[in-house]
């Protein structure tokens, strides 16, 4: 058994850059490259992908991360975790065969891990008594069943470590959680049991602080931002998990950013909600009292989680279509730009009004002024303020309807007053996908497992 | 007394979770995070935000690293995917609660 696992963290979002998983493959001396590429709707947009063409509902960033990092993963015997298969993991298992092929590469297995999409389920699932009303607002699903685009639901490690256990040397998966991606490395290296809380709780810790990739390194740094160095060549966390789930963490060697105890408090408390409850499919776990200690320069200590027993249910992420947004911004410049930019936006809206305009909601941002804050900043009292952008978005239930914000914003060229520039070309209508969170309990999920080789 | 800002003694990061943003606050020392824990209570954070939190405000606190985490509820304008703000995701909420001001 290894005494000391080392996890990297290859990717952050679907579209992230993949040079720093590639880098640090070549030169951080990893055992597993963990690549997270979905967020809370990225399933949506896979799912309209594949429903469009079967080959296709995977985030397609990690054949350009693989083109570049495969080779040398295969010559170090570096294993590669991601849920990039997103909608589609066995396409996306195959498309990373294909690329092996391509690069001359044999001898590989590459797993997918199924079981987390029950899109075909719902009906089945409502008849045997699971509700999925929405957690938030306690609705039915029938209120959205018409629109959904995707069901999938947050499941934990164990089919990658099924995967790992089989010989995968690349493991794709669909929603697992990011955690997973990190955990089933971990519970198959150092042969954790299902239950080991307080180390799967602990190694949750370490895994929240590192998912983010450039985050944990120096990325959005607000603790001086000013002092960051490197930020163009970011390197990416790297885990040492230890046998007890405390790691240290660090990045890869010659890299930009830095790792200390404040770039890695930052993203400890990123994204979280109640610190001593922090749910996860596979583990709960506790961060009220992690501690933190530097060790050495970029390496920071991480201990001090406690773990508890998963949750009894799985958290299920739905989407359904929810309208349009439609959208339009334009600059006036001085003298009395803000004053003009509201008489702009009273135009827009009278236009819109005398078209019948439909819309559910709708906003006023002065960009450069208080496009982040709202009603919390007063108008500018500044004379000599020389520009201001003002932004207006509304959403429609209907596409017809979002367009008129656009069309009916043209006119302020001419017609509205003096000093203005930058309407630009008409933008693409924005869908809106809204997520319906619901639960749904654990024991009608079951994740199954299926290897391609090369 | 002598006013300062939350950000003379924290630095901070906040993010989404569906309609529900996360202000994590971290003292730069022990003396910030005494300011913090005294100053910066749920009622002030509530007030402070106004009109842009619509729902509740839960304060938790991490004290080996110094830090504060805030809970917004209803706080993204219907959450990042349907939320009209050029701030949807709720990233630059943090440095509306490092402007706010407390006493010394």
């Amino acid at each position: 058994m290894k005494q000391t696992v080392r996890l990297g963290a290859g990717m952050a979002f679907w579209g992230d850059s993949v040079q720093p998983a590639i880098q640090m493959v070549e030169r951080g001396e990893i055992d597993y490259l963990c690549c997270d590429h979905l967020a809370e709707l990225t399933m949506s947009i896979l799912s309209k992908q594949k429903a469009k063409d079967p080959r296709f509902g995977y985030t397609r960033d990690i054949v350009d991360l693989l083109r570049g990092a495969l080779p040398t993963c295969v010559a170090k015997g570096v294993k590669v975790v991601t849920n990039a298969g997103g909608a589609n993991p066995r396409a996306c298992a195959e498309r990373i065969a294909e690329l092996a092929r391509e690069l001359g590469l044999s001898g590989l297995k590459i797993a997918c891990v199924l079981g987390d999409n029950i899109e075909d389920d719902i009906d089945r699932l409502m008849g045997e008594g699971v509700p999925f009303a929405n957690m938030d607002t306690g609705q039915e699903l029938a209120a959205v069943r018409e629109r959904l685009t995707h069901a999938c639901v947050y499941t934990g490690c164990e089919g990658i470590v099924e995967s790992l256990e089989a010989g995968a040397d690349i493991v794709v998966c669909g929603r697992v959680t990011d955690i997973a991606l990190y955990l089933g490395p971990l519970i198959y290296e150092f042969g954790w049991a299902r239950d080991d809380w307080q180390r799967l709780g602990m190694a949750t810790i370490v895994a929240h602080c590192i998912e983010c990739g450039g985050q944990a390194t120096g990325g959005l740094y607000a603790g001086g931002w000013q002092d960051m160095e490197g930020l163009e060549e970011l390197g990416y966390p790297i885990a040492e998990f230890s046998n007890d789930g405390t790691a240290v963490v660090t990045k890869t060697p010659g890299s930009g950013g830095r790792v200390d105890i404040g770039t890695v408090s930052e993203q400890l408390i990123y994204e979280i909600l109640d610190p001593g409850n922090y749910l996860t499919a596979d583990v709960t776990a506790d961060f009220t009292n992690v501690t933190l200690e530097e060790v050495g320069p970029d390496r920071v200590r991480i201990s001090g989680g406690v773990g508890r027993p998963a949750p009894a249910t799985l958290k299920v992420n739905m989407g359904y279509r929810a309208g349009f947004i439609g959208e339009a911004q334009f600059t006036y410049t001085w003298p009395d730009a803000y004053d003009k930019a509201v008489r702009g936006m009273a135009f827009l809206r009278n236009r819109l009004k005398r078209a019948g305009f439909k819309y559910e909601d709708d906003i006023v941002e002065y960009i450069g002024w208080n496009s982040m804050f709202e009603d919390r900043i007063g108008p500018p009292e500044d004379p000599e303020l020389m520009e201001i952008v003002v932004r207006y978005a509304a959403r429609c239930t209907d596409a017809k309807e979002a367009r008129k914000v656009f069309t009916e914003c043209v006119p302020l060229y001419n017609n509205g007053p003096a000093g203005v520039a930058g309407v630009g070309t008409r933008p693409p209508l924005k869908e809106l996908f809204a997520l319906w969170p619901c639960l749904v309990p654990r024991e009608y999920i079951k994740q199954s497992i299926k290897i391609v080789e090369v | 007394m002598a006013k300062i800002r939350v950000a003379d003694i924290a630095h901070g990061r906040s993010g989404d979770k569906g309609d529900t943003c996360n202000v994590g606050l971290v003292a730069y020392d022990d003396r910030g995070f005494e300011l913090l824990k005294r100053h910066v209570t749920e009622e002030r954070v509530k007030d402070h935000f106004g009109s842009l939190v619509k729902g509740t405000v839960s304060r938790y606190e991490m004290p080996n690293i110094k830090s504060f985490n805030f809970v917004l509820t209803r706080a993204l304008d219907g959450g990042g995917t349907m939320s009209l703000r050029s701030d949807h995701l709720g990233k630059v909420m943090y440095a509306w609660l490092l402007r706010m001001e407390i006493e010394e």
